[in-house]
């Protein structure tokens, strides 16, 4: 069997992606389920796409997506069809290695952050993300972790919304009219 | 620092209290551009808007927003609200997107703050295409059936409107049109000899045509252009092109319809004094491009004009995919 | 003798000097942020320097461009988060090395390749500028679908582990590049019939995605060990080792001019072919590659900085952009009077040689910044990683947003992130993923378009191929390579070496 580095099968370099040769870890049967499933999704819907202003023959805007679709159903299923003959990795479980309690809090916290990015605006959104990530990362006392949070979001928040000038979604901070008022005590000091 | 909070303070009473036109504006506004970084409407509209700004005496940030042939970007503007804080810096295409299927909404959801300038279409040709105007290449393919290799950006784009004018006047061409995403590949491609004819704007032809890098055939407009004296224009050729030139692609500013009048008449302004500027002017003429900067009743009218003529011109080329009727759109 | 002044002309005027450092300096900071793209950078300059002249405007460019293109590799050692698309094969084996401590070294080695890659764009750009775009042109539609056929085929060289998956995965990125509307037909493509879809899938989010979020998960499971100690005592590398990679950074750096130099294809796509010539043509590393092979870095930074001076070349002689930031460049120029076009070179052939100049200023500055301040860029690895994960994870969600600000783009790319962790735990490759994005526009518009061309036959299409002689010579490569991936091939080698050519193909 081939050595495993243990360095690596956790997939922290793509260049090594993670996974055994010749072992199966646990959930990889149903990832590789869902995605013979989505690739038959996507190569039906690839027949559906029609060409409204021309012909439909082999410089459709179907061909390409018709061809790449059925390539990944192709593979996919080698991969599941692999995979069900394996054994499965001893000593794994989906609960420790693959989604530990900190990966699903964090991901969960990532999707409550696009959520809440819109109606309550970036920087309320992005100093709550940061002080619970931080702190629970972290464990470190209170005071510490919201200087830190703070601090960090006030450099990005000048890298981009002031330098860059990328507008992100206000909310309910009136982070436009504050600039203005900055602005105008410097041109009012000039 | 007590004055910064006391400011900011009172800067929050005063914008919750009174969003009054008196101060507008009263924080930066976003200009939306509908294509990407470097192409026409964005190098015209990065030129113009610095000048309004002066007179505005506010700040414009410039986003590109691209995606959809520029839906999104219209779309996005829509969605904002209609305070004269968020505009869109559009081309010619929204007013197609009903009848191509692209989309709900057009121009008619938006006021024109400022129609600045109008492209002129110009047929080019590779410089070593067997024919050297209008004429011969007519005649080229009347002898050579579905030889012809046409450049096209796509169903809407000025290509698909020219080769559709070419097709009402003249009878069905039977030549292959090869689609590119752009007029700046397309005439890449007609210099690589990809393609034979491009229908391109002006502006974006005139730089390869002073090098000899392609041949100019005819200048869709009823006159000669200054910037090119010695290239005929098609209605030299077939008089019958005159119903629907001129025609052109133009650029223009606009905000969401239920902006406040004096918000629209500030901004209005402040656009019709920038594209007065010199070196905007200059810029334009070197690009081709003819100014307008008309605003109001003027501009509407001209969009309803551009609108009606276009759609029906591709409606009756077949090239639609609903007919404009159906949007009460009236046959000019 | 004029040409020599309006070349000297950054050199001889401090403030066109400091121009072009500062831009510089401020480029590999824009690189190096995954959210930040020179393209950005650029854009929001035309605004900034819309008053000034115009060779300060375009010195300040130049220097971010060529920061920026070399930034992005920073990153993508230290953190395994390529900054730029370009920098992503750069990850391969330099986040290993850094893995071993051996940060210092790699950043070393790649500024100096980076250097060396720089001024040889640089000198084609001055000295054969209109040869190669000459030749440039010459690209038919069906020689680009045939140039990303061959970049599909570098799928195998950046799956290391098994390679269906590593099929599955580039399959996955050309359909993903599909999305949206079809902007030659129009055509709705997997939108779903939702409205947000139609705009398409960012690149740029699904890279951050992929490669931030994702990689910003996995270092979850290692919250609480602590960050490797980074060797920087011996950064500039020897001249030996110099010298032992030089022929193949004069390959590279080939490669990269002319992918650089074609309309249509970058620095992102000629990293990653740099990478896959350096795999093919070295024949015993001191590491295998995707573990820090030297040669892994080498190839991609020679590459991407030689397309610098590429993507000039089409836009000096014929107004063409040779990518996103020269096409914005063509703009600035347009503003500031000038008629960038074939004419340029003949009207104002100072401006070309100006513009040569900087670079050349840039390229130095770069090798400065580059070898220097590196303390402060290991300080950020080596910082606690409660805090280095959720600023990765912020930023990312910041940059998603800056590309086209839209919000589909962040839910996108936390899309990615997410699906992307699951990938790399059951052992599929990313890098396929975002090659398949990059060539999807490019394979399937030539595609219709050549096929279009011929009135839909292949009997004509394939006549045409056979008759160029560059579709010809791209044809036997892809033939060629194809095959070379496939057992028939190390089967017919072994029989003909007699067991020599044994673990040469792994």
């Amino acid at each position: 069997m081939t050595k495993i580095e243990t360095d690596h099968h956790d997939g922290t370099s793509d260049a090594t992606p993670g996974g055994y040769e010749g072992q199966r870890r646990p959930g990889e049967l149903v990832f590789g389920a869902l995605l013979t499933l989505a690739s038959l999704v996507l190569l039906w819907d690839a027949w559906g796409i029609e060409n409204t202003f021309g012909p439909n023959g082999l410089s459709s805007p179907r061909a390409i997506p018709l061809a790449t679709t059925l390539v990944m159903v192709i593979a996919a299923a080698v991969i599941l069809l692999k995979d069900m003959r394996l054994p499965r990795v001893t000593g794994e479980t989906v609960m420790k290695d693959i989604l530990p309690t900190t990966v699903i809090i964090v991901a969960v916290l990532l999707v409550a952050f696009g959520v809440l990015l819109k109606p309550l605006g970036f920087l309320p959104t992005s100093a709550l993300f940061l002080i619970a990530t931080i702190k629970l990362l972290g464990d470190r006392g209170w005071g510490w972790t919201i200087g830190v949070a703070l601090a960090c979001l006030v450099l990005i928040w000048i890298v981009f919304r002031i330098v860059f000038t990328v507008l992100m979604p206000a909310g309910i901070v009136p982070e436009a009219e504050l600039i203005q008022v900055v602005r105008n005590l410097f041109e009012g000091a000039k | 620092m007590k004055r910064f909070v006391f400011g900011a303070v009172s800067a929050l009473v005063l914008g919750v209290s009174a969003a009054a036109a008196a101060d507008y504006p009263a924080k930066e506004i976003q200009g939306i551009i509908q294509w990407g970084a470097g192409g026409s409407t964005d190098t015209v509209m990065r030129s113009v808007t610095p000048h309004a700004e002066a007179v505005l005496g506010g700040t414009v940030v410039m986003q590109n927003m691209t995606g959809g042939v520029g839906a999104i970007a219209l779309n996005h503007v829509a969605g904002q609200d209609a305070d004269g804080y968020t505009l869109l810096m559009g081309a010619e295409n929204p007013l197609l997107y009903k009848v191509m299927g692209l989309g709900d909404k057009d121009y008619s959801d938006f006021i024109p703050i400022s129609i600045l300038a109008r492209g002129t279409p110009i047929l080019v040709a590779n410089p070593d295409a067997p024919f050297n105007d209008y004429a011969g290449m007519m005649a080229y393919i009347k002898e050579h059936p579905g030889e012809l290799r046409v450049g096209a950006t796509g169903p809407g784009g000025l290509p698909s409107v020219v080769t559709a004018m070419i097709n009402t006047v003249e009878g069905k061409m039977n030549v292959i049109s090869v689609p590119y995403d752009g007029d700046g590949p397309a005439l890449t491609a007609l210099q690589g000899g990809a393609i034979d004819v491009m229908p391109a704007v002006l502006g974006a032809a005139i730089e390869g045509i002073r090098a000899g890098k392609m041949k100019p055939l005819a200048i869709f407009d009823v006159a000669a252009n200054p910037k090119l004296p010695d290239v005929p224009p098609v209605t030299d050729f077939n008089a019958a092109y005159s119903t629907y030139l001129p025609w052109g692609p133009f650029f223009g500013v606009f905000v969401k319809k239920g902006t406040p009048d004096d918000v629209v008449a500030k901004l209005a302004a402040a656009y019709a004094k920038g594209a007065e500027n010199a070196e905007f002017k200059e810029l334009m003429d070197n690009r081709g491009f003819n100014m307008l900067a008309i605003s109001g009743a003027e501009a509407e009218a001209f969009l309803a004009k551009w609108q009606q003529g276009t759609t029906w011109l591709l409606q009756d080329a077949g090239l639609t995919k609903t007919s404009p009727e159906a949007f009460g759109i009236a046959r000019p | 003798m004029d040409a020599v002044l309006a070349f000297l002309t950054v050199f001889t005027h401090p403030e066109l000097l400091l121009l072009v450092g500062l831009g510089t300096f401020a480029g590999v900071y824009v690189g190096a942020i995954p959210g930040l793209s020179v393209t950005m950078a650029v854009s929001i300059l035309i605004s900034f320097t819309f008053s000034w002249d115009v060779h300060p405007a375009i010195a300040l460019m130049i220097g971010i461009y060529m920061g920026g293109v070399y930034g992005g590799s920073r990153t993508a050692i230290l953190l395994n988060i390529p900054g730029a698309p370009s920098a992503i094969a750069t990850a391969l084996d330099g986040y290993p090395m850094a893995k071993r401590g051996e940060a210092g070294t790699a950043i070393g080695v790649t500024t100096v390749m980076s250097f060396i890659g720089g001024f040889i764009g640089i000198g084609v750009l001055a000295v054969a500028a209109p040869f190669v775009s000459d030749f440039a042109l010459k690209f038919q539609p069906r020689d680009y679908m045939l140039l990303a056929v061959l970049g599909i085929l570098l799928v195998g060289s950046l799956s290391t582990g098994s390679l269906v998956k590593g099929i599955f995965a580039g399959a996955l990125g050309i359909a993903i590049g599909a999305v949206g509307r079809d902007p030659l037909t129009f055509s709705e493509r997997f939108t779903f019939d939702l409205p947000l879809m139609q705009g398409g899938i960012s690149f740029i989010a699904v890279m951050i995605g992929m490669f931030g979020v994702s990689e910003a998960l996995m270092q979850l499971h290692h919250v609480n060990k602590d960050a490797v100690r980074q060797q920087i005592s011996r950064i500039v590398p020897s001249l030996s080792t110099v010298k032992k990679h030089l022929p193949l950074s004069v390959q590279t750096s080939a490669i990269g001019v002319l992918i650089g130099a074609l309309p249509g294809t970058g620095g992102d796509i000629a990293a990653l072919m740099a990478y896959d010539h350096a795999k093919r043509v070295t024949k015993n590393p001191e590491r295998p590659f995707g573990d820090g092979a030297m040669e892994g870095l080498v190839a991609p930074e020679t590459a991407n900085n030689a397309a610098v001076g590429g993507a000039f070349i089409p836009m000096m002689t014929l107004g063409i952009p040779g990518d996103a930031v020269t096409a914005i460049m063509i703009g600035a120029l347009f503003i500031h009077g000038l008629n960038p076009g074939p004419m340029l070179m003949i009207d104002q052939p100072d401006m070309f040689w100006f513009i040569v100049g900087a670079l050349v200023m840039a390229n130095f500055f770069m090798l400065l910044f580059g070898l220097t301040g590196i303390k402060l860029f290991t300080k950020i690895v080596e910082m606690p990683r409660s805090v280095l994960i959720p600023l990765i994870m912020l930023l990312s969600i910041v940059g998603a947003y800056a590309v086209n600000n839209s919000l589909t783009d962040v839910y996108w790319m936390l899309g990615f992130g997410f699906f992307g962790y699951f990938m790399r735990h059951y052992g599929y490759p990313l890098g396929p993923v975002i090659l398949g994005v990059i060539l999807s526009r490019l394979l399937d518009d030539n595609w219709r378009r050549a096929i279009i061309s011929e009135r839909e036959d292949l009997g004509r299409f394939f006549h045409g191929v056979f008759t160029s002689p560059l579709s010809t010579v791209l044809f036997i490569a892809v033939i060629l390579i194809f095959v070379s991936q496939t057992p028939i091939w190390a089967k017919a080698k072994a029989k003909l070496l007699g067991g020599s050519g044994q673990g040469v193909e792994q």
